[in-house]
Order: structure tokens, then C-alpha cells, then sequence
């Protein structure tokens, strides 16, 4: 709990608002006792004065000094405003837990009862309560606490329902643990946290509430008074002394804000830590810049070729130096485990990682044409009608308030400068070419209408719109079952066959990628560190690293009495890279010369990056 | 999990009639409109309701101390207190359809006729205000958005984020005084009150727009930052589509669906701070009404303003989930 | 350890049936295999067994009593999702401990000697989730399984959510403890391969029904139902 708060101070926003709340609190308690007299205190020389020396911001209709009023004002106003507070988090949090606890009817009845409530503005509720507790600072708090109630019981509900849906809830279930211990062990600590820090945003808004209230005449009544009865005694003689009004305005709006900020800030350390760190996705393609240059004449016109890409967020530098070619026609798999940066790679070498990575490459050229240097304009046009890409997820790869067929058919408009519905018409072909069933009907639905394994095949229709040359698929099977994953792989290596596109099958499953590619790169650290023949996998790897990923995996053909092979340890960060070959440390034959110096890829036929290659051919270790 | 997803409405044969309700949308409104009646029932109910909670007798409450006994006993007949429950609660229904909200205790007006009067007054500062809202925050968003993705201008960031969060603090009645204070007072620029002319509409409705502009803006920047980051996003870049089409066409939508569920949010708490800006300006809509009665204890009044304060509000929900639902269709599927 | 057994579960949520009339026996000291695609009911199956899902039909039973009347829990479940299977604000020493039968002396002790057993160090009981990789947050959740002392364990895709070279430490120490415990063992996997290291029988889910179900060895080798013929042919190969 702790932690969150003291990030929060640490923050320049956060240490001003705890300042400011702690500054406020001492005001609450100690300007009545040192101001309280002089604020009552009537000076009948000076009545409904201006600014003057003896009262810096003039005084009221019985001459009482502005200043000193509103500093005392400060006990009343906070202490309203936490308490209203607390009695909305009480009765929230009440109402919240309330439909676990209570029989199923009636807790929905309760829920549902806090859903109508929660639709009305706090102030609309806060004036039907005033109606009900009478007016006055009792009847108003009241009020103000109960209108906030709703709110913070619809997010108790909200909070307690994602936690108890997650797994460690019904594993303790499970386990047997009671009602009561499950509320206050596994649930409550995991809201206690958001619902502070709520409470604390709400103080600010009880805050302003009750100043608006007390404005109205209708919460504190003389002769008590409070920053909102200020302001409204001020409001009248705005003409003559504004200071009067414009003071307990800027009271008001100061500590609303610290309260306000110092939650936001609290909350925003809530929302850090929970989100998931996505460094391939923010939004302009970083344009890659060419540090050597292209001298290299194209030989077989490769559709690809990569030399020396690397990508970099600041610092780290996850692909780091990556080379190869892909052939008119050829299937190329990389495979690597999550962190290895072959998805990273992917998006580079399409233009696709976005700010603040950057991309620079030796060479990078796709049909002949070098990226970097080609004018916008022409890469786009290149890219958009010969590469296609296929992304993981399928479901989230399609814009979900668009129809699928103008989703496919807008890459066409935007390319081959065909007509709305001409493209729509191709759109329909090229989903009937991808095997989607009905594809006039389909293209009208929207892409929660779809099955994942259809969706993936829509999307390499989408790919199909012009004549691509290379498709780029990125763990395109990740998310489907086998008899799916079997279908869509098919699809690939049929549209292959049929539009001699070249393929790069990323994919973090090696038998996939032996199954359906000429060529396989296997990536490490950010690093190719074997780039060999897909056939001779399971007898010619010769990098560690590969032999082990072979050997921990289990097919249908393993040994069942033996272990699997394990590989110790794990993958280096990407901003700790070990000065020698990345895969040192959890290698069995590793000797001093692979600690201290990163092995090249070697130039041949079947490249490896490794010091001691493993020469025996045969299954793997 | 990716079991074939067909849409709720996909079973729904073709045909003329039917095609309205073949619209996912379409079916959704009709679902969501009775949770609408039962929310009004509720509201109607607790207003009712609202007269009888009150602690001790509300007419003699509403006449004070010093009213005679038999002035207190025919007023409690003329508002047919004396009835039991049940009864007042089928004659206040019968009313309410009928379009009868009551009569008035202070001045024996007709509920509905001084609320007929007022609620256009209320409804001429609401909608350009919204309007006024939308047409600042939105461009406003995009733009700060556009500006400082993927980490870039951290500073600008900042500034925009801290004067947001500060405009939005500064609550509706006090940006008012503000207003007054600096462009009726200091610079006679604009009247303090009044309605006769259109710059008498200015500082009411700034007072009304600018802390909800502040925030809807801070909202479309996020909302269009998250959508940015999302795989969809990526796909609109990997068929190179230009980035105007990549934020009118793919990114935009998907940001202002989101940003629109706290619109009718923002909306609806607009309608509260009429009540405060109307105290403000002395202007004669429903939120000067309401203050007044609730003053005078004048029960009926305020029954009748609340009453028209929440069916709007309802209204208002309802609007907003059902044009979400035009615009995202899955919204159909969650709601249902 | 004893005999887990399906006796025609049916769930249904509304209209829609997960599970139709499933009946299954998972063998004292046995591991059996279930396989089955996304939506296959897989998942409902393990959680009905462990009251997590309501039983519309059938009974599941354990050495022939219902697993609803027995006051114990003797069925253990394992969670996929190793994120979210432990409690932030636990240390992993008091999520282990939790389940431990009341009664119970020592329960440092025996918390340590059971992360001894999944091998994680026993000097980090005190340590959060948070700081550990997903297959060590995942020999925890076992290590939890197996601290309420179950007559069952039920794996719910335990690997799935792993990295292929993790993947196979675990299988490891699944194989480890059938040895060591002679553990009674419900692995559920969309991976056949995976299944097949570790089970002594298979099954195989589709739309709620068993399709096939036998020995391992003869199963993979000699499917008799089509649908399992599909499953083995769409494996990629090496």
C-alpha cells in the first residue's frame, strides 16, 4: 500500500499536492484556534470595505475581516468534505460487497438499484437528499456523502468482480477458504488500493459539492460558514470588492486540486504497473537509416535482403544486427522464444516499429528497391501492393466497427486506384479464394461475427488484395487450434504455390515452421544464431541452442524414459547482453573464448553464430 | 474460445419487416428502452416517494411554525395527504399521465406550467454548450494527440495535461463568478444577467463548457493514444494506407466510441451544473426553480423539477448507449 | 491416493451445454490425458470436478462418493494462467500454506519442503509473485496444489502459457512426482505430444463429449475415431 504513495510524493505533480493536503490539514486545525476570534471579531469602522493594510482583503456587511475568515473557513470545508467522503466510501463499499453477500435476489435487486443510481449526476442526487435531510450542514452532508455512494459502490462491484474472477480467487476456493477469509484476505486487498485512491479524487469533488451547495444557501447556514457561503455572501458585492468572492473561490479550486491531483497521480502509479509493456506498437513508421551503404549489386534479385538490421528503444537494443535474404518464391521460418526479437524483426524490416524505436540497417531492400532511401511516396505504393502481412492475433488485427470486406477491399481503393465498389468486389473474391464459406454474406459482418481461424484467413485475403511478393506472418497460428493452425498453414503454402509469393513464417514452434519452410533462422538474444535447411533440422543442427530447443520439445516420437532436455537458466535481458555470445551462460559447451568474444554468423550455405559447433550429425543431444 | 461467433441477431430471417430489427442496433434500442421504462418507474417512484420521507410534516414544515392549524389541514387535503399511501401513489401516477404535476404550495401555480416555462430556458444553455464541448475538445485531443505519441514532446505533454486537470477542478458556479468577474465587471464586455440578447448567452455558457471540455479532451487523447497502440491500428499501417485515412477511418471511430460513454457522462453532469451557472447568471431555467423551492420547502415544485431533471438525464443515457451501439456493434453484445 | 470418476456430468449454462453425459475415470496412481480443442468443454470438465462449475447432471465421485458432500477438498486443481493463479499480496510461503488441512503443524516447514519438491529454493518463501518468472509462479501453484494433500490433481493446461524451453522443465517435474508420489493426475493439453509425456490413458473432448478414449500408446498409434485420426494428421511435423 505504502509503495504506490511514496512513488506517487516522489513525483513533482505528487509532491506538490501532498504538500499542499498537509499545509491544508494544519490549516484545519490550527487557523480556528489562532484566527477564530479575529474572524468573529466586528470592526464597525470598516463595514463592507475594500482592501485595505488593516484588512488585506476587505471586510464583510458586519466588518469582519475577509482574510481571516477564510482561513478559518479551511476547518469546516475539508472537514465536510472528508466527511461526506467517508460516508459515501462506507456506504459504497457497503452497497458494493453487499450482492456477495446477501441472497442472490436481492443482491441483484441491490445492483441494480445502484446501476439506475449511479446514472444521475451527485449534485441531482445531493439535491434530492437536501430535499429529504432538510437544509442545513447536517441535511448537506448527508446528502453529499449518500450521492456519492453509488459511485463508489459501482466501482467496489467493478473492482471485486475482476478480482474475483481471476484465478487465484477460485484457487482458493478451491482450497476451501471461507466467505469471510476470501473477502478479506484475497479480495478486499486487491481493491483496498484503487478505492483509496478514489476516495481521495472524491474528497476534491465533496469538496466542490459542498461549496456549491453552501453558494445555493441551501448546506452550511449562518452562522457558520464555510468557503461556498463566502463565495455566495461575495457574489453580492462582486462590483465593490471582488476580493471577497474571488478568495474563497481560489481556496476552493486550490484544494480541490490537491486532492484531485494527488489522487490522479496515485492512480496513474496504479496504472503503470499493471500494463503490460508493448514496445512494437506506438505510432509513425521510424524511418530507417542507412549507416552503410548499398554497395552490393543485386545478383538473383532476392525479394528481401537484410543486412545488419538493428532496432533499438533507447538504450536496448533487442534485434541486434540481424542479415539474411529471402528468394523470389521461398519459404523462410525464423523461429526464437518470446524475447528473442524475431516478431521485433518482422515489424522493422516492413516499416512498421513505431516511435520511440528506431530502426537502422546496412542494407535493406525489398525487391530491389533500398527503403530507406526511396522516396515516401514509392514505398508505400511498393509495400502496400507486394508485402503482405498476417499478424497473431486475429481478432484484434481487425478494426472491430468496420465491415471485413471494407477492410480488405480499402487496400485496393488505396492501391490499384480501383473503385468503392469494384474493391468491394474483389474483396469478395479474394475471401471466396481464401475458402471463407459465403463470402458475399461475409464480407457484410463485422469481424466479431467471425471465427478466429476465419478472420486469420480474411487476413491473408486482405494480403491477396494486390499481387504480394512477400508475405510476413507473425506467429499467424499462435491463437488457433491444430486442426485450424493446419488449415491456415495450408492456405499459405497453397497461396505460395499459386502466387509465388515468398514467405516469412515467424513462429515460436519449430516443428511448424519444419513443416511448412525451405529455410529456417533460428533466433536468439536478438541475434541469428543458425540459419540452415528446414529438412535437415533434426540431424544437421549445429548450434547448442538449436539442439537443445529441438530436444526440449516433445513430439509424438519421444522417448518417453528419458527426461527432456532442459535448457538452464534464462534468456539475458536485452539491456544485459553478456560481452560474449548471448547463449554462453546456459550453454553445455561453452569455454572461455565464447565468454568473452560473440561469435560471427558464419558465411556459408548453413550459417551459424557459434564457437564450437556441434559436429555430430545424428539426433540432437 | 474461437468457436464460431455468430452476431445475437444472425438466427433472424431476412425479409422486409424484419430488416429493421436484423440490425443488430436496432434490437439493442428495443432491449435497452425497457430498461430505460424501469429506471423511470424508479425515478418516478422515489420522487414520489421523496414528499413522504421527508422527517415530520412537510406542510407545516413548508408554512412554518406560526400557520394557523386549519390553513396546515387544508393544504394537507388540497395535496391529498391525507389519503393513504397507495391511493396518492395511483393519483400522482394518473397525474403524471395525464400531465398534471401538481400545484404549487407557495404560489398555487401549476407544476407543469412553470415547468413547461423554464425547462426551455435550462435546455438553451445545455445544448450549445455541449455542442460548444464537443467542438473544442475533440480537435483539441486529436491534435495533442497526434503531438505527443510514442513519447514525443514530453513538455507539451504536460502543459496539457496540468491545465486540463486544472481547468477541469474549477467547478462550473465558480468559473462563472470567474467570468463575471473578469468580463462583466472588469471589462464591461458581456452582461451579468439578462437574456434579451445573444452575448447575455456567452459567459453562461462558457461557464458550462470549459471544465467539461477540459476533461473530454484529456479523455480523446488518451482514448485515441490506446486506440493508436492496438493491433487494428498496425494492420491500417501494414496495408499503407495514408495517415489521414489511418485516424479518420480506423483510429478515430474506435477512439470516439470510447470517448462517447463519457460524453452522456459529461452531458448529463452538465445538466446538474445549469443548476448552479442558472444561480449564477439569475437566469430563469429549471436550476434557478429548483433552488428557490427547495428554500420555500415548495414539495411539489421540486418533485416536478427533479421528476424533469431525471427523465432527461435517462433520456440522455439512453441516447448515448444506442448510438454507441450504431457506431460499434459489439457494444450490442456486452449490453445485452 | 484414489479413483476420480465422471459419471455422465452434464453443465449447461442456459441453452448452451458445455458438457453432455461425460463419464471418465482417472484411475488411482494413473495420469490421464485429456485432450481437446478450444471450446471442447476441457476446462469446464477439471472445474466441475472441483465445484468451480455447477453440475447439471451426473455426478462426479471419488472412491465412490460425491465430491460435493466430502467435507475435505480432495481435488486439486492447477490454473493455466500462472499470472494469475496467485494472490499479488500473498507471499508464495502463505499462498502454499493456505490450503494446508486444518490441523496442520509446521506449516513453514512443510512450505519449504514443498518448494523444495517443485524445485524452487525453500529460502524465497517469503518472496511475492511479482518476482517470479511464469515457470516458477507456475511450480508454486503446484506446490499449492499439492499442499491441501489431494487425492486428485487436476493440471488445467499448465504449459500452455509457457515458454517452450520452460515448457519442458515442467513436464520434467510432472513426470518427477508421478514417480516419487505415484500422484493420480487429470492433464488436460490441446497438445497431443505434450498428453502423450505424461499419460498413462487418453481421452479425447470434442463439443462435450468423449470421443475416444483408451491406453496412450494404442490410442496415439491406433486412433479409432476419426476425429482423433484428425487431431494426430494435423500435428505439424519434423
Amino acid at each position: 500500500m505504502g509503495g504506490k504513495w511514496r512513488v506517487a510524493v516522489r513525483t513533482p505533480v505528487g509532491a506538490c499536492s501532498a504538500v499542499l493536503i498537509v499545509v491544508v490539514g494544519a490549516l484545519a486545525v490550527l487557523a480556528p484556534i489562532v484566527w477564530g476570534a479575529g474572524a468573529e471579531a466586528t470592526d464597525t469602522t470598516a463595514i463592507q470595505a475594500g482592501p485595505s493594510a488593516a484588512h488585506l482583503l476587505g471586510t464583510d456587511s458586519l466588518g469582519r475581516d475577509i482574510l481571516l475568515r477564510v482561513l478559518v473557513a479551511t476547518r469546516l470545508s475539508v472537514g465536510l468534505a472528508v466527511t461526506a467522503t467517508l460516508i459515501g466510501l462506507v456506504a459504497g463499499v457497503l452497497l458494493g460487497i453487499a450482492p456477495s453477500v446477501l441472497p442472490r435476489r436481492l443482491g441483484r435487486l441491490v445492483t441494480s438499484a445502484v446501476g439506475i443510481a449511479v446514472a444521475f449526476p451527485a449534485l441531482l442526487l445531493a439535491l434530492f437528499l437536501a430535499v429529504i435531510f432538510g437544509v442545513g450542514m447536517q441535511g448537506a452532508v448527508l446528502a453529499i456523502g449518500l450521492a456519492g455512494a453509488p459511485s463508489f459502490a459501482r466501482l467496489t462491484q467493478t473492482l471485486a468482480a475482476s478480482v474475483a474472477g481471476r484465478d487465484f480467487v477460485a484457487a482458493a476456493r478451491v482450497a476451501g477458504v471461507g466467505r469471510l477469509r476470501l473477502m478479506t484476505r484475497h479480495i478486499l486487498p486487491n481493491i483496498g488500493e484503487p478505492l483509496v485512491v478514489n476516495a481521495t479524487i472524491g474528497a476534491g469533488g465533496a469538496l466542490l459539492a459542498f461549496a456549491g451547495l453552501s453558494f445555493l444557501g441551501i448546506g452550511v447556514q449562518a452562522p457558520d460558514y464555510d468557503w461556498g457561503r463566502l463565495l455566495g455572501d461575495g457574489l453580492d458585492r462582486i462590483y465593490t470588492n471582488p476580493a471577497a468572492a474571488l478568495a474563497p473561490g481560489v481556496a476552493v479550486v486550490v484544494v480541490g486540486l490537491a486532492f484531485n491531483l494527488f489522487g490522479e497521480t496515485a492512480a496513474a502509479m496504479l496504472g503503470t504497473r499493471t500494463r503490460r509493456l508493448r514496445p512494437a506498437k506506438p505510432a509513425e513508421p521510424a524511418e530507417p537509416a542507412v549507416r552503410r551503404s548499398p554497395a552490393r549489386p543485386v545478383r538473383d534479385a532476392p525479394v528481401l535482403a537484410v543486412e545488419d538490421l538493428r532496432v533499438a528503444f533507447g538504450p536496448v537494443t533487442p534485434v541486434r544486427g540481424v542479415s539474411f535474404t529471402i528468394g523470389a518464391g521461398e519459404a523462410v521460418g525464423m523461429v526464437g522464444e518470446s524475447g528473442s526479437g524475431k516478431s521485433l524483426t518482422a515489424l522493422a524490416l516492413s516499416g512498421l516499429v513505431e516511435q520511440p524505436g528506431t530502426v537502422t540497417a546496412g542494407r535493406l531492400e525489398f525487391l530491389g528497391t533500398p527503403l530507406p532511401g526511396a522516396p515516401q511516396r514509392e514505398v508505400r505504393r511498393l509495400l502496400g501492393s507486394s508485402l503482405a502481412m498476417v499478424f497473431q492475433d486475429p481478432v484484434a488485427s481487425f478494426n472491430p466497427t468496420q465491415r471485413v470486406g471494407r477492410q480488405l477491399a480499402e487496400v485496393s481503393e488505396q492501391h490499384q486506384g480501383l473503385s468503392r465498389r469494384a474493391a468491394l468486389g474483389r474483396a469478395v473474391d479474394r475471401l471466396r479464394a481464401v475458402r471463407v464459406t459465403e463470402p458475399e454474406r461475409r464480407a457484410r459482418q463485422y469481424p466479431h461475427q467471425f471465427s478466429g481461424g476465419m478472420l486469420q484467413r480474411a487476413m491473408i485475403g486482405m494480403g491477396l488484395m494486390a499481387s504480394p511478393r512477400l508475405i510476413v506472418a507473425d506467429e499467424p497460428t499462435t491463437a488457433l487450434d491444430v486442426r485450424v493452425q493446419r488449415e491456415v498453414l495450408r492456405l499459405l503454402s497453397g497461396v505460395r504455390a499459386s502466387e509465388g509469393a515468398a514467405i516469412l513464417l515467424i513462429s515460436h514452434d519449430i516443428s511448424v515452421i519444419a513443416q511448412t519452410c525451405d529455410r529456417v533462422l533460428v533466433m536468439y538474444a536478438g541475434r541469428i544464431v543458425e540459419d540452415m535447411p528446414a529438412a535437415r533440422l533434426r540431424e544437421g543442427a549445429r548450434h547448442p541452442y538449436t539442439r537443445a530447443l529441438l530436444a526440449s520439445v516433445p513430439d509424438m516420437d519421444t522417448d518417453l524414459d528419458r527426461p527432456l532436455t532442459v535448457i538452464p537458466g534464462r534468456p539475458p535481458e536485452p539491456d544485459r547482453m553478456p560481452p560474449g555470445c548471448a547463449f554462453a551462460p546456459r550453454c553445455p559447451r561453452a569455454a572461455d573464448r565464447c565468454r568473452s568474444e560473440d561469435p560471427e554468423l558464419s558465411r556459408s550455405e548453413h550459417r551459424v553464430a557459434c564457437w564450437h559447433p556441434d559436429e555430430r550429425s545424428g539426433g540432437p543431444a | 474460445m474461437s468457436g464460431p461467433m455468430s452476431g445475437p441477431m444472425s438466427g433472424l430471417v431476412s425479409g422486409a419487416p424484419a430488416r429493421l430489427v436484423r440490425a443488430p442496433w436496432a434490437a439493442f434500442a428495443l432491449r435497452r428502452s425497457w430498461r430505460f421504462l424501469v429506471s423511470l418507474w424508479v425515478l418516478v417512484t422515489a420522487s414520489f416517494l421523496m414528499i413522504h420521507l421527508i422527517p415530520g410534516d412537510p406542510v407545516r414544515a413548508a408554512l412554518g411554525t406560526t400557520a394557523p392549524v386549519e390553513l396546515v389541514e387544508a393544504r394537507r387535503q388540497a395535496l391529498g395527504l391525507d389519503a393513504p399511501l397507495w391511493q396518492q401513489y395511483t393519483g400522482f401516477l394518473r397525474g403524471l399521465l395525464t400531465g398534471d404535476l401538481g400545484t404549487s404550495m407557495v404560489n398555487d401555480l401549476r407544476v407543469a406550467q412553470v415547468v413547461g416555462e423554464r425547462l426551455p430556458e435550462t435546455i438553451k444553455l445545455a445544448l450549445p454548450a455541449f455542442v460548444l464541448v464537443l467542438a473544442i475538445s475533440v480537435p483539441v485531443g486529436v491534435v495533442m494527440a497526434m503531438l505527443t505519441r510514442g513519447g514525443r514532446r514530453r513538455g507539451g505533454e504536460l502543459a496539457f495535461t496540468s491545465a486540463s486537470v486544472f481547468v477541469a477542478a474549477i467547478p462550473e458556479f465558480l468559473l462563472a463568478v470567474g467570468l463575471v468577474y473578469a468580463f462583466a465587471v472588469s471589462l464591461p464586455w458581456f452582461p451579468v444577467a439578462g437574456r434579451e440578447e445573444l452575448s447575455s448567452y456567452v459567459l453562461p455558457v462558457l461557464s458550462l463548457a470549459i471544465a467539461p471540455a477540459a476533461v473530454m479532451a484529456r479523455i480523446v487523447r488518451v482514448e485515441l493514444l490506446a486506440v493508436l497502440g492496438e493491433d487494428f491500428v498496425r494492420t491500417a499501417r501494414a496495408k499503407r494506407l495514408p495517415a489521414r485515412l489511418i485516424y479518420a477511418r480506423h483510429a478515430l471511430p474506435n477512439a470516439l466510441t470510447a470517448t462517447l460513454t463519457l460524453a452522456g457522462l459529461l452531458l448529463t453532469s452538465m445538466v446538474a451544473g445549469t443548476v448552479l451557472v442558472e444561480n449564477v447568471f439569475a437566469w430563469p431555467g429549471l436550476g434557478s426553480t429548483i433552488v428557490q423551492s427547495i428554500l420555500q420547502k415548495d414539495y411539489p415544485m421540486v418533485q416536478g423539477v427533479v421528476l424533469v431533471y431525471g427523465a432527461g438525464v435517462l433520456l440522455v443515457n439512453l441516447l448515448v448507449d444506442v448510438l454507441l451501439a450504431v457506431l460499434d456493434p459489439r457494444s450490442t453484445i456486452r449490453e445485452g | 491416493m484414489s479413483e476420480l470418476v465422471f459419471d455422465a456430468v452434464s453443465v449447461r449454462y442456459g441453452r448452451h451445454t458445455i458438457l453432455r453425459e461425460v463419464s471418465l475415470t482417472v484411475p488411482s496412481g494413473a495420469t490421464v490425458g485429456l485432450v481437446g480443442e478450444s471450446g471442447s468443454g476441457k476446462s469446464t470438465l477439471a472445474r466441475a470436478a472441483v465445484g468451480l462449475s455447477p453440475v447439471t447432471g451426473g455426478r462426479v465421485l471419488l472412491d465412490g462418493a460425491d465430491v460435493r458432500g466430502l467435507a475435505r477438498r480432495p481435488v486439486q486443481l492447477v490454473f493455466q494462467d500462472p499470472y494469475g493463479s496467485l494472490n499479488p499480496r500473498m507471499s508464495i510461503g502463505e499462498s502454499i500454506a493456505e490450503p494446508m488441512p486444518r490441523g496442520t503443524r509446521n506449516r513453514r516447514e512443510e512450505a519449504a519442503r514443498l518448494l523444495e519438491l517443485v524445485g524452487l529454493d525453500p529460502q524465497r518463501a517469503g518472496v511475492r509473485p511479482a518476482q517470479l518468472s511464469g515457470g516458477q509462479r507456475q511450480r508454486v501453484a503446484l506446490a499449492r496444489a499439492l499442499a491441501a494433500r489431494p487425492e486428485v490433481v487436476i493440471a488445467d493446461e499448465i504449459t500452455s502459457a509457457l515458454d517452450v524451453s520452460v515448457q519442458g522443465s515442467m513436464l520434467n517435474l510432472i513426470r518427477t512426482l508421478q514417480r516419487e508420489m505415484s500422484l493420480t493426475m487429470l492433464f488436460i493439453s490441446h497438445n497431443l505430444a505434450v498428453v502423450r509425456y505424461v499419460s498413462d490413458i487418453v481421452a479425447v473432448l470434442r463439443h462435450g463429449e468423449i470421443v475416444e478414449s483408451g491406453p496412450a500408446e494404442r490410442l496415439l498409434k491406433d486412433p479409432r475415431h476419426p476425429y482423433t485420426q484428425d487431431l494426430l494428421d494435423a500435428l505439424p511435423k519434423l
